[in-house]
């Protein structure tokens, strides 16, 4: 009974990982383009939303209203002023780029708001819990799990049957044919990286209510999105998802070992599927 | 004298410093097939990426239906009617056939039902992709994969239909299958441009033929009138 | 055939370089005799700044040579630093021998790291390289044989005299420098150092050319493992004292990352401009704390948008004159 405990809490909070992981494994998809300050962003939406629940008088979901579109602009901008500058087969510039963007957003974060920890005020919704068969659950978690099946499912629709999803896919195998094809793929890649950080925006509203956040906080959440996307196999969306749920079970696990241990199994799990599946657990065979 | 749909006028290009196009003067007539040949490296395709915006070339030396288009980028060189079927065809792998022309349909410069291809006047061209429709690229042949870029890029509705290379790397019959339907897409309206490395096939295709040799035209004329001799010394440069 | 020239010879040496390596002598001189005429304050800051200069020359070769790049090198340093204080304190060994010997524990973990990680595309590499170090910093962390979170103290040292100490520190950094910096130079000028560069500028055509890309970069990644590590142990050696949270803090990637792309990548000048660069930056403005490290970070933001050779880049553009010359120029010289 222990041991399907800490799977279900592993799985809901994989479900927070999803969120995460799903923008990361987008961009990456169709840029080759990893964000380090995939992480920094969240905590930097997390601390505005924190922040404008004190001064404005919205609810969670009005806050949810106001922040994803703060949050899609801010993905716009990204990739306007940065993102498209290093996007290339070299993967050293863009690398460094958003490596110096995360360590300068991280330190104007302290200087805005200080080290302190910080959460949402409790709604209610933070604390309520249901049983189900002798285990307890949270209902932010499981709403945030849902919230997270919902996003995979319909980014994946959309990927598979839009416009923008067959631009995105064309552009991801070829990006020149693409452009020979008609696609805009700077239009395409602007809309990809506006949805990653827009993904991010409800996810920080789900990490404030959830628990506190810190500026410091971005590198871990990077880590964690990085090995859901690894685990599951790359360019594959439910692959994010299903590597999220993998590495909340790891770290539940491991923390019910030793509190020290979570996060710890989270890493070997990730390099046990390197080792062993390096394509990953939902990869196609070529 | 009618404006030509496409010319160049003194184009010159390359990659970066390296200089590959001295000073190209081209024009295709509304209507017309010109031919395009020439030894490796005598910078054909660096011709037909700087023409499609895929190299950096100043304005006027493309001009399109008469309007200086050198330098537009290559998804609103398809807006405006030129497209392209590239070297190697580089089709969207992880795609379907369908898909594939999906995205041409997605980015065309008029609908599918507007202009003069559809999907189903293709299947009728090439049947055998209506059979594979639903199938993953990948599962293709190489001469059914040269349908499915051909297709592509004439979903695009072109008025220009610029063609890299369409024969290499397949068998003789396929590459007679596939020369078949020139005449067709040529009398839907839309002028075309080949790049061949076969002269004997660039010839009987065309109305009019260019041969170029390291950057430079050596030799133009029409197609049935150039004897073998002259093809042979623009070709190689022989004096 | 008839020769216009009647002698080519390769000329490697201009008179930049001469005037260079006259100067490193004359600094490795300085920096040996440091404690019969600076001091200790000095001998810290010699002995800090040697650490920076070597931990970045090892980033540069990774990432601007190998195409390897690397936000994890701290596992190493940690490592090192660990194997250090348990090899001294625990068994015994005489530390100066044993910053020697503990260079065994980055090279055995590189092997693994490098071998997992290959697998992961350019910049999956990176954060692969950093889940690494976090993971070995994790498992640190629970080991209580090492004090766990807690760190170890290196209390010997007590036994030497601070005389003593000073000496074998500026042998040790000397050391150091020769085997990075001068480990560099040696492997850019030999037969490796053409393949690598052959490398950097293009890797497929390198392969094509029989460069075996892939054992290359192994040797590299396991090099710079060890040439970190070395760096790592004397720093923590002088500290007296490593914790997980210290020895395997992700901040030594930020600092190699921040010296390499400001001095320079893919110079061995470059990452020598940069720690210096770093190295006072940090002694004039370290006191604004995050204020100072938004400064940093968007400087390296800045230069991987717009100058990507960094201020050695910038002053090639003003004169050709490379201190550590690696490329072979053909000199063509008509006596008649």
């Amino acid at each position: 009974m222990q041991w399907l405990d800490a799977i279900i809490q592993g799985v809901l909070l994989g479900g927070m990982y999803a969120q995460y992981a799903l923008g990361m494994a987008l961009m990456f998809g169709v840029m080759r383009i990893v964000n380090i300050a995939h992480g920094d962003v969240m905590i930097l939406l997390s601390l505005t939303v924190i922040t404008l629940a004190g001064v404005l008088p919205l609810g969670n979901i009005g806050l949810i209203v106001v922040i994803v579109p703060i949050a899609v602009l801010l993905g716009w901008v990204l990739q306007k002023f940065i993102l498209n500058k290093v996007v290339g087969a070299d993967p050293l510039p863009s690398l460094i780029a958003t490596f110096g963007l995360s360590i300068a957003l991280q330190n104007l974060m302290l200087e805005v708001w200080s080290a302190d920890t910080r959460s949402l005020p409790n709604s209610g919704i933070a604390s309520a819990s249901f049983e189900l068969g002798g285990i307890y659950m949270g209902v932010l978690p499981v709403l945030v799990l849902i919230c997270a099946i919902v996003l995979t499912f319909g980014l994946d629709m959309v990927l598979r049957t839009s416009r923008f999803g067959r631009g995105l896919r064309a552009a991801a195998a070829d990006t020149e044919a693409a452009a020979m094809t008609g696609v805009d793929p700077k239009r395409i890649y602007a809309i990809a990286t506006a949805i990653a950080v827009g993904i991010l925006g409800l996810a920080a509203v789900f990490a404030a209510l959830r628990a506190t956040v810190s500026p410091s906080d971005g590198s871990a959440q990077l880590i964690y999105a990085f090995e859901a996307v690894i685990i599951g196999g790359m360019g594959s969306l439910w692959g994010a998802f299903l590597g999220a749920m993998v590495l909340g079970v790891a770290q539940a696990i491991g923390l019910r070992i030793d509190p020290g241990l979570g996060i710890l199994f989270g890493h070997l799990v990730f390099l046990a599927v390197l080792a062993t599946r390096p394509e990953g657990i939902m990869a196609r065979k070529k | 004298m009618t404006t030509p749909i496409l010319s160049t006028h003194a184009l010159t290009g390359g990659y970066g410093d390296f200089q590959a196009l001295f000073g190209i003067d081209l024009h295709l007539d509304k209507g017309e097939v010109i031919s395009l040949i020439g030894a490796n490296g005598a910078g054909k395709s660096t011709f037909l990426k700087s023409i499609f915006g895929l190299l950096p070339v100043a304005p006027d030396m493309v001009r399109f239906e008469g309007t200086p288009v050198g330098g537009t980028p290559a998804h609103q060189m398809v807006r405006k009617g030129i497209s392209m079927v590239p070297e190697g065809r580089r089709l969207f792998t992880g795609m379907t056939v369908e898909e594939n022309m999906r995205v041409a349909i997605d980015n065309a410069r008029m609908s599918e039902a507007e202009g003069p291809w559809s999907r189903d006047r293709l299947f009728q061209l090439f049947p055998i992709l209506k059979e594979k429709r639903r199938q993953p690229i990948e599962n293709l042949s190489g001469g059914q994969q040269q349908m499915v870029a051909i297709s592509r890029a004439l979903l695009c509705q072109p008025k220009v239909l610029l063609c890299d290379e369409i024969s290499l790397g397949l068998a003789p019959k396929v590459i007679r299958e596939i020369y078949a339907v020139l005449p067709e897409i040529s009398a839907a309206g839309t002028s075309i441009v080949l790049v061949e490395q076969d002269v004997s096939l660039a010839r009987e295709a065309s109305h009019r033929l260019y041969c170029m040799l390291e950057g430079r035209i050596t030799l133009a004329g029409a197609s049935h009138d150039i004897s073998r001799e002259a093809i042979a010394a623009a070709y190689f440069g022989a004096a | 055939m008839t020769q216009p020239f009647q002698h080519a010879r390769v000329q490697r040496a201009t008179p930049s370089s001469r005037i260079a390596m006259s100067l490193c002598v004359i600094v490795l001189v300085g920096l040996v005799t440091m404690p019969w005429w600076a001091s200790s304050g000095n001998i810290r800051w010699a002995i800090e700044l040697s650490c920076y200069l070597a931990i970045a020359q090892m980033w540069n070769l990774l990432a601007g040579y190998a195409g390897l790049v690397s936000v994890g090198q701290q596992a190493f340093i940690g490592v090192a630093g660990y194997m250090l204080f348990v090899l001294a304190q625990n068994f015994g060994v005489n530390p100066f021998v044993a910053v020697i010997l503990s260079l065994i524990a980055p090279a055995v973990l590189a092997v693994p790291t490098y071998l997992l990680l290959r697998r992961l595309d350019g910049p999956y590499f990176a954060i692969g390289t950093w889940v690494v170090a976090e993971a070995v910093r994790l498992a640190t962390s629970n080991i209580d044989y090492l004090n766990a979170g807690a760190g170890l103290t290196l209390r010997v040292m007590t036994q030497y005299s601070q005389h003593e100490r000073e000496v074998a520190f500026v042998i040790l950094c000397a050391l150091l420098l020769v085997a990075t910096i001068g480990g560099s130079y040696w492997l850019l000028r030999s037969r490796i150092g053409l393949a690598l560069t052959a490398m950097r500028d293009n890797p497929v055509a390198a392969a094509s050319q029989g460069v075996n890309v892939g054992r290359l970069r192994f040797a590299i990644f396991i090099a710079a493992a060890v040439g970190t590590g070395f760096a790592g142990a004397i720093y923590y050696m002088a500290q007296l004292r490593i914790t997980p949270a210290a020895g395997f803090d992700p901040f030594w990637a930020s600092m190699s990352i921040f010296i390499v792309m400001v001095g320079g990548i893919g110079a061995i000048e470059g990452a020598i401009v940069g720690a210096l660069i770093y190295f006072f930056a940090d002694r004039l403005f370290g006191e604004y704390g995050s204020a100072y490290l938004i400064v940093l970070g968007l400087l390296t933001l800045i230069i991987a948008l717009y100058a990507r050779g960094g201020v050695w880049g910038l002053l090639q553009k003003l004169g050709d004159h490379p201190w550590f010359p690696v490329q072979r120029k053909l000199v063509l010289e008509d006596k008649r």
